[in-house]
């Protein structure tokens, strides 16, 4: 019996899942690794912790559920969050930490080339929106500010790359991925001149492109032996977790779209052409031949519902922010679609799309004194959804959306997802596992083994049967709010940038912050 | 509440107490200057505040403390206050005879009742720990008066009574210690100082109980929520970071294998080659040989 494994190097940890080839799950297990803020702005992840992680966690997966039952690994899929970069010297060993999609160090660099037309210009060619989280000025940051880094790097890698380089001992990107770097023109399918430059940097300095089919030669003698796997095991490049959460929803193809909502979260489509925007507010990531992925990303999704648990749930129980989810949402239920007219803006992190306003921040607004605490509750699970709303009605604008599907933690309760369905007034769809990701990841290798076709024979046989009904009464009153909440976001914009500015100048650094703490409590 | 300073060598009470270096009670009731000049002493220093605001520098950190907070002097620390100056107010202390052992951790002696691995671990957390103020900590008033009570009565069996006071002080403040640092609201971000710490004492023999205490936890919890979070035991996120950190100085061509083995907490180069093997399918030495060279 053959089985097929997928590798997930997500933002927080690695999942692995060991699929039979009738897609049906035979085992699954993660691990844990931490991302380092050694300076504000900064977010590292230890490539070599990572590596260790995959190792281990393939091999306790390997051990557990393949080997006992004698299957035979056909082969093994990537996939991996975006933007991540890694300097490597020519020996292949990493100069520092990569540096994840979350890190914002190349701000600066960022405001400057978005305001200009060469931004511009760069945007039209590789789809991917002028932002501190794309390699690209990740790149041009470190040939500025880490001259000594920048001269000893040999290659510039992604941290799939990184795993697969240690595997297999090739250097290689995929599509998807090397598309998310900024540095890729997504419709000739090769570097863009004009990136290069900006980065200061040739083609050679960056992985060889490949095919999200591509296989990646073969595993190391010595994984063979310590994994127990054959020669002939393929290793396959695979894709981004943002294609393949896409793709294992079903989306391809047009009047679907995807809605994921993570910590942050995305309202994406997949389709044979790009979403071009003046003001740049979508990106576009190249799967296959003629496939993209399109949409908009949000930085405040679960993360910020999150934050509203930690300071206002209900901890009795140590330790369980879950419980105290639950609580809240049940507290959330008691009150009248629209919350009795309060209003939150989520955009506690700054906000990318639409409205691509670093600057954003949160706020209530409609209170009045009949207001309770589980209206705000409410409010804060409202306002996160309308932003998440306010992109898709963007997307709308260029795509014709009939349903959505929704995937990712904070998305996939019932309470949020009966909204979602609501505020578009669309249905929605649902997978019974939550591992869109993996999923995807096994329908690429399903198609690269002739199991299907073609992808889009492969994203035809997902089912979900999961509907929620959109409730035309409850649309009708998000209607209506929404058309407050999206008139505050942008009327907002000088307010926001003078707030901002002033927190930034009464900022206490963080260490004077710590000393008046422990003095003051 | 009678002031008091028993001094060990100086006060009868303390004859059969080595280990208790200097107990006390003290009522200031005006200021003057050079009272409280600033000392670094061996052994631990235990403050509780009874009375008062007072505005004290611990390693020369500034911290304000106020009445059921207590503070924590380590070995070697200068304490004291700004222009030697004592404020208005009342506190109590002990001063412990606790030495460093070897590996720089305090380690309590014959008398306590503790066992050498909870002793270690409990030095441990408490040399590891950075703040040295402990807030609302009621509890240590209430063992301090009992050894007070005990070391003027001189009732049956009151010595044994005091050493075990005096283990269960130390037992209260780091658990209260590991609570304060930890509280509980978000597992990440107490994941996230654990891994710190283990990793800035790779080398340390950790043990799931020092882990455990260091957040806070009983080690049936803490390995249940580590197991549920990071998908790995204790012990197993820790050979993860060694491993690691390993990969990383063998990159270097300057450090021996064996040291390598040694400042990543692993006991013998042998214990290292086989761990390291077992996961990598590479022996260190092989690793090494080949990212050193040309790929």
């Amino acid at each position: 019996m053959k089985c097929i494994i997928t590798i997930e190097l997500g933002t927080n940890g690695i999942r692995v899942f060991a699929f039979d080839l009738n897609g049906r799950v035979i085992g699954s297990m993660k691990g844990y690794y931490p991302t380092f803020h050694t300076e504000p702005d900064h977010s590292e992840q230890d490539p070599e912790q990572i590596f260790i992680t995959t190792l281990y966690v393939l091999k306790n997966l390997l051990n557990e559920y393949i080997h006992p039952k004698k299957y035979k690994v056909a082969c093994i899929c990537f996939s991996a969050a975006m933007h991540s970069l890694l300097a490597v010297d020519k020996n292949g060993n990493p100069l520092g930490n990569a540096i994840t999609w979350s890190d914002n160090r190349a701000k600066k660099e960022a405001l400057e080339l978005r305001n200009s037309a060469a931004g511009k210009k760069l945007y039209a060619a590789t789809g991917t929106p002028i932002h501190p989280m794309s390699p690209l000025l990740k790149i041009a940051w470190i040939r500025s500010r880490d001259a000594a880094r920048f001269r000893q790097t040999s290659k510039f890698l992604s941290i799939k790359s990184y795993i697969i380089h240690q595997l297999t001992g090739e250097y290689l990107i995929d599509y998807s991925i090397a598309s998310a770097t900024g540095l890729l023109n997504i419709h000739t399918v090769s570097w863009e001149a004009d990136a290069l430059q900006y980065a200061g940097i040739t083609a050679a300095k960056l992985p060889d492109l490949a095919p999200v089919f591509a296989t990646a030669g073969k595993l190391k003698k010595a994984y063979q032996q310590s994994l127990g796997l054959l020669a002939e095991t393929k290793i396959i490049v695979g894709s981004s977790d943002g294609c393949l959460a896409t793709l294992g929803d079903g989306v391809k193809g047009e009047g679907n779209a995807t809605i994921t909502i993570e910590d942050s979260g995305a309202v994406r489509v997949m389709g044979p052409t790009v979403l071009k925007d003046d003001q740049m507010r979508f990106f576009n990531y190249l799967l296959t031949d003629n496939c993209y992925v399109s949409g908009g990303p949000t930085n405040n999704g679960g993360n910020i519902f999150e934050w509203f648990t930690r300071q206002f749930g209900d901890f009795t129980n140590p330790f369980d922010i879950e419980h105290s989810m639950q609580q809240l949402i049940e507290e959330a239920s008691q009150v009248p679609v629209g919350s009795d007219g309060l209003l939150f803006l989520p955009y506690l992190l700054g906000e990318r799309a639409p409205i691509w306003n670093a600057n954003a921040r949160g706020a209530y607004f409609g209170l009045n004194i009949k207001h309770e605490r589980k209206h705000f509750v409410r409010a804060t699970i409202e306002g996160i959804l309308y932003e998440i709303y306010s992109i898709g009605k963007s997307l709308g604008e260029q795509r014709t959306i009939k349903s959505l599907s929704v995937n990712g933690s904070f998305g996939t309760i019932p309470f949020c997802t009966q909204m979602i369905a609501n505020m578009f007034n669309k249905p929605v769809r649902l997978r019974q596992q939550s591992h869109s990701v993996s999923f995807g990841a096994w329908l690429l290798s399903a198609t690269e083994m002739g199991i299907y076709k073609s992808l889009d024979e492969a994203a035809k046989t997902v089912e979900l049967p999961d509907v929620y009904k959109p409730h035309k009464q409850h649309h009708a009153v998000y209607a209506d709010y929404f058309g407050i909440f999206e008139k505050l976001s942008t009327k907002l914009f000088d307010e926001f940038e003078a707030i901002g500015n002033l927190q930034q100048k009464h900022a206490v650094p963080e260490e004077l912050e710590k000393k008046k703490q422990s003095v003051f409590r | 509440m009678n002031q008091f300073v028993l001094q060990h060598g100086k006060s009868a009470e303390l004859r059969l107490f080595p280990h208790m270096l200097e107990v006390g009670i003290k009522k200031n009731g005006s200021i003057q200057l050079n009272t409280f000049l600033t000392t670094a002493t061996e052994g631990i220093r235990i403050y509780y505040i009874i009375e008062g605001k007072f505005e004290w520098r611990i390693n020369h950190q500034p911290y304000v403390f106020y009445p059921g907070d207590v503070a924590v002097i380590m070995p070697g620390a200068p304490f004291g206050s700004d222009n030697g100056v004592l404020e208005i107010g009342a506190f109590t202390w002990i001063h412990l005879g606790i030495h460093k052992g070897e590996n720089g951790h305090i380690l309590p002696g014959k008398w306590s009742g503790l066992s050498e691995s909870e002793g270690a671990a409990i030095g441990k957390i408490l040399s590891l720990n950075s703040s040295p103020v402990l807030s609302r900590f009621n509890e240590a008033g209430k063992i301090l008066k009992c050894i007070h009570a005990e070391l003027f009565g001189h009732e049956i069996g009151y010595q044994a009574r005091i050493n075990h006071q005096v283990d269960d002080l130390l037992i209260q403040v780091t658990r209260h210690m590991t609570r304060q640092s930890h509280p509980g609201r978000d597992f990440p971000k107490t994941f996230m100082r654990l891994e710190q710490v283990l990793r800035e004492n790779l080398s340390h023999q950790w043990t799931v109980e020092e882990m455990a205490a260091l957040v806070g936890l009983g080690t049936t919890l803490f390995t249940e929520r580590v197991k549920s979070y990071s998908g790995f035991s204790p012990i197993n996120y820790l050979i993860n970071i060694r491993i690691s950190e390993a990969i990383k100085l063998l990159k270097r061509p300057d450090i021996s294998v064996t040291d390598i083995a040694l400042d990543t907490g692993f006991y013998s180069s042998q214990h290292f080659s086989t761990t390291f093997k077992k996961l990598t399918g590479y022996r260190p030495s092989e690793f090494r040989k080949n990212h050193l060279s040309n790929q």
